[in-house]
């Protein structure tokens, strides 16, 4: 169901009315049965039902398990059995490819022509995210951070909560247990702030993603005739055609959420304002990148195996550079896995993962000589310039590595970087024939400016609250004004395609 | 209280806006939409068919030359099914003393024209008999039901007209008359061949028709069915014909064009295309038609009242218009 369609709308008002309607205690089972529905609606069959059921009883049933025999060692063969089950479901659907692939590559080095491919059965919707929001469940309660679960009823709406299905955020049990579970009542702030969360999202996604995506693929799928220039416009304009669109669909998810008196962790937090790339991903899809830290790089960190490595090379290079070692060893699988987490393609792992991981090692290694740079030519590292700097090659960097995510595949992605170099005459006469007449492209440029603003002012508050706190005109006009661009200058109805959702896909 | 009385007054401004925005988008003219523009029982006749009406029957040249109105209930392609709602539509808005219904889209029954469906719809205001339409068009039609909400609120595909707003909002039609001045030189079918196809009407057909001549009886209404003049194949020529002695048997008068020599229509000049009369043809066919509406029908002149008007200013801006795309006058043709 997406996000932006009349029946989602539906669905959401059915919901929230029954929700708010039936007698309190019976709030979460009214989510439960909305979940199902928005999880199965769509493709019902036995092999969906299979996969769910596989994941929610390995999660279920071994975080009882390991909270019966706590501080036995049989807790840890639990949760490593609870762990396999989930990812061999994530890996048969997902990644089966991607091993074949390596495997013909491999044979192809040594002269070796295999051919080896399947396909798949289809993914259950939301499967990435449910897969590893139940393993970090069975993890936090292997670690002692939260009982589990004992109703089945109560553990499955964990697993499946319908706003999380489509783009996450990634939700971890010890926050959401009270949350998804107690009482609310109806709070008419909660529904006039995720009222306005929700045509936020909408602004985003309807207004500007959808006419970025317009250019973007035009340029894309012609790449060779169109060189140089646009090309570099197109790279620019789908990084943040993929941040509207995933983050205006956070936006739609936490709205709807927040009516619910349910709130979600945020998953943005004003990535283009970064002044490195390290600090652009703590901003940009947040709640991945701490679940990977807390499950994979910090157990890896103290791993046996990294720990060995830590203690030769300490005797072989002393103990500076040995920390840095095992740290960007630990750095690279989790960023590999950032990256396979998309999809099981090397497009995906290059562009979300191994060129993210190089972007921020230099960003280490050069650290300090930076730093003296800056000393020597007395720049101020503060000042407006050398930020805005910071942030545009931040950007630039960015953007570069998602010619990859963008790209149809590798080699693909090899030549739209060529041909980015490739200058021809007449981008100025002609970049109004590339799908978005003038007035398109003047709303869209309007509407980045809008974004961008809103972004700023989002980095020292909440821009929601703020809006609450204007006298009522002010709030009105601001309100309205949100309201028809949307419905105005949205690209909905019969005119266009369906809106594409980037996230949904993983 | 003060939340609640704050929501209501919030919903109402942002329903005035929605429907102001919506006008004012709406942007697509259309002979509908023109015949929705005149004042309530101003109309002396009232034309319902498919292009064989706004592109043949001449309003303003009409006007000009007897001083009686017309409007054109009448649309692109449009399917038979809609006749009898179209009838009780005019009536909302105009007393006319004679409808013409032209028979030249009786075999426009399958729906499967999503545009055609649109340009009947989306210019009628919100009702009862509007949804009654809706309702009868997409059950009858391939659309997929999930894209059937488009239907029933134009703004979701008028809300993108802003982007192309000054060539869309120009209107070329003179009081519902199209002008087309292009000429193709159509070989002419034989007249008798009227007389010897004749097939059944297929039940969508049967019962738009019987649906239709029910309503004209019940509410006694003076109408005329026009054929209009085209090139026809033996399956069309047949739907006419079965149409025409269904019309007939109830006592209701039908006007083949195709059979009338006094029309002089020149296939070689008069035809914009094989189905449609041009410029030229248009005038031919107005003038003969006007005559015997004015003679057959009590119809009121109003050329020296100041209340019709626009009628002459819309006449005046047609004539300068086929002196710029054709080089005649009206008198010329």
């Amino acid at each position: 169901m997406n996000l932006t369609t009349f029946s989602f709308l539906l669905f959401c008002i059915i919901t929230l009315l029954i929700y708010f309607i039936v007698p309190k205690k019976g709030q979460w089972f009214v989510l439960l049965l909305s979940s199902l529905y928005f999880l199965f609606y769509k493709d019902f069959n036995i092999g969906t039902l299979f996969y769910v059921l596989v994941i929610f009883l390995a999660a279920y049933f071994s975080a009882i398990f390991i909270d019966k025999y706590a501080h036995k060692k049989s807790a840890k063969w639990f949760l490593i059995g609870g762990i396999f089950l989930i990812l061999s479901q994530l890996i048969l659907l997902k990644y089966v490819n991607l091993f074949l692939v390596t495997i013909n590559h491999i044979g192809s080095l040594f002269g070796q022509s295999i051919n080896l491919e399947i396909t798949p059965p289809a993914a259950p919707l939301g499967i990435s995210y449910y897969s590893l929001i139940m393993i970090s469940y069975i993890i936090d309660v292997y670690r002692g951070l939260c009982k589990p679960q004992k109703n089945p009823l109560k553990c499955a709406l964990f697993m499946t909560y319908f706003p999380i299905l489509t783009s996450g955020p990634f939700i971890r049990y010890p926050d959401m247990e009270k949350k998804l579970y107690t009482k609310h009542k109806f709070n008419y702030d909660n529904l006039c702030r995720g009222l306005i969360r929700i045509l936020w999202g909408l602004f985003k996604i309807l207004v500007i993603s959808q006419r970025l995506g317009i250019i973007v693929d035009t340029v894309y799928q012609n790449y060779s005739t169109y060189s140089g220039l646009y090309i570099i416009m197109a790279v620019l304009f789908f990084t943040m055609q993929l941040y509207t669109n995933f983050s205006g669909s956070i936006d739609i998810i936490m709205g709807v959420s927040k009516i619910m008196g349910i709130e979600l962790p945020e998953n943005f937090h004003s990535p283009f304002f970064s002044r490195t790339i390290t600090e652009l991903w703590r901003n940009w899809h947040i709640t991945l990148g701490a679940w990977l830290k807390d499950y994979v790089f910090y157990p890896l960190m103290k791993s046996n195996l990294i720990q060995k490595i830590g203690t030769k090379t300490k005797k072989l290079f002393g103990k500076k550079v040995s920390k840095k070692i095992t740290l960007y060893i630990s750095m690279l699988i989790m960023w590999i896995l950032i990256g396979a987490w998309h999809s099981g393609e090397y497009k995906f792992i290059i562009g979300s993962g191994i060129l993210q991981f190089i972007y921020m090692v230099f960003e280490d290694l050069l650290a300090p000589i930076v730093k003296k740079g800056c000393k020597k030519l007395r720049i101020n590292p503060d000042s407006f310039g050398y930020k805005l700097y910071q942030c545009l090659r931040t950007y630039l960097l960015f953007s570069l590595a998602m010619i990859f995510f963008r790209a149809s595949s590798v080699s693909n992605a090899l030549e739209i970087i060529k041909n980015m170099f490739i200058f021809k005459p007449g981008f100025f006469t002609n970049i109004f024939n590339l799908g978005l007449n003038k007035a398109n492209f003047v709303v869209l440029i309007f509407c980045l400016i809008i974004l961008f603003i809103i972004e700023y002012l989002q980095i020292k508050e909440d821009v929601i609250e703020d809006l609450f706190t204007q006298n009522i005109v002010v709030r009105w006009i601001l309100i309205y004004a949100l309201i028809f661009a949307v419905l105005i200058f949205g690209m909905y109805g019969p005119k266009y395609d369906q809106t594409i959702f980037i996230y949904q896909q993983f | 209280m003060k939340k609640l009385r704050n929501t209501i007054i919030f919903f109402i401004i942002f329903i005035i806006i929605f429907l102001l925005i919506g006008k004012i988008l709406h942007i697509k003219p259309n002979a509908i939409h023109n015949f929705y523009k005149e004042p309530k029982n101003s109309l002396d006749v009232v034309y319902i068919g498919s292009s064989n009406a706004y592109v043949y029957f001449n309003t303003v040249l009409a006007y000009e030359e007897y001083g009686f109105t017309t409007g054109m209930m009448a649309s692109d392609s449009q399917p038979i099914q809609v006749l009898n709602y179209l009838l009780k539509e005019t009536r909302k808005r105009q007393k006319p003393k004679v409808y013409v219904i032209d028979l030249g889209h009786i075999h426009h029954y399958e729906n499967d024209e999503i545009g055609a469906i649109r340009k009947i719809i989306d210019e009628m205001p919100f009702s009862l008999n509007r949804l009654a339409i809706t309702k009868k068009l997409l059950n009858e039609s391939f659309i997929d039901k999930k894209d059937y909400i488009n239907y029933y609120f134009s703004f979701l595909l008028y809300h993108s007209t802003w982007d192309n707003f000054n060539n869309l909002k120009q209107n070329d039609l003179y009081k519902g008359y199209l002008l087309e001045k292009l000429t193709t030189s159509i070989i002419p079918q034989e007249k008798e061949n009227w007389n010897d196809n004749v097939s059944y009407l297929n039940s969508i057909q049967k019962e738009a028709l019987d649906k239709t001549i029910k309503y004209i009886k019940d509410e006694n209404l003076e109408v005329i069915f026009t054929v209009p003049v085209k090139v026809y194949d033996t399956t069309k020529m047949g739907y006419i014909n079965a149409a025409t002695k269904i019309i007939e048997d109830n006592n209701l008068k039908v006007i083949n064009f195709n059979t009338i020599d006094e029309l002089k229509i020149d296939y070689a000049h008069d035809l914009y295309n094989s189905e449609h009369l041009n410029v030229y043809g248009a005038t031919k066919y107005t003038r003969y038609f006007a005559k015997y509406l004015k003679e057959n029908y009590d119809l009121k002149d109003h050329r020296q009242d100041k209340k019709y008007s626009s009628w002459q200013k819309e006449y005046e801006r047609f004539t300068k218009s086929l002196k710029k795309l054709t080089g005649y006058n009206i008198e010329d043709i």
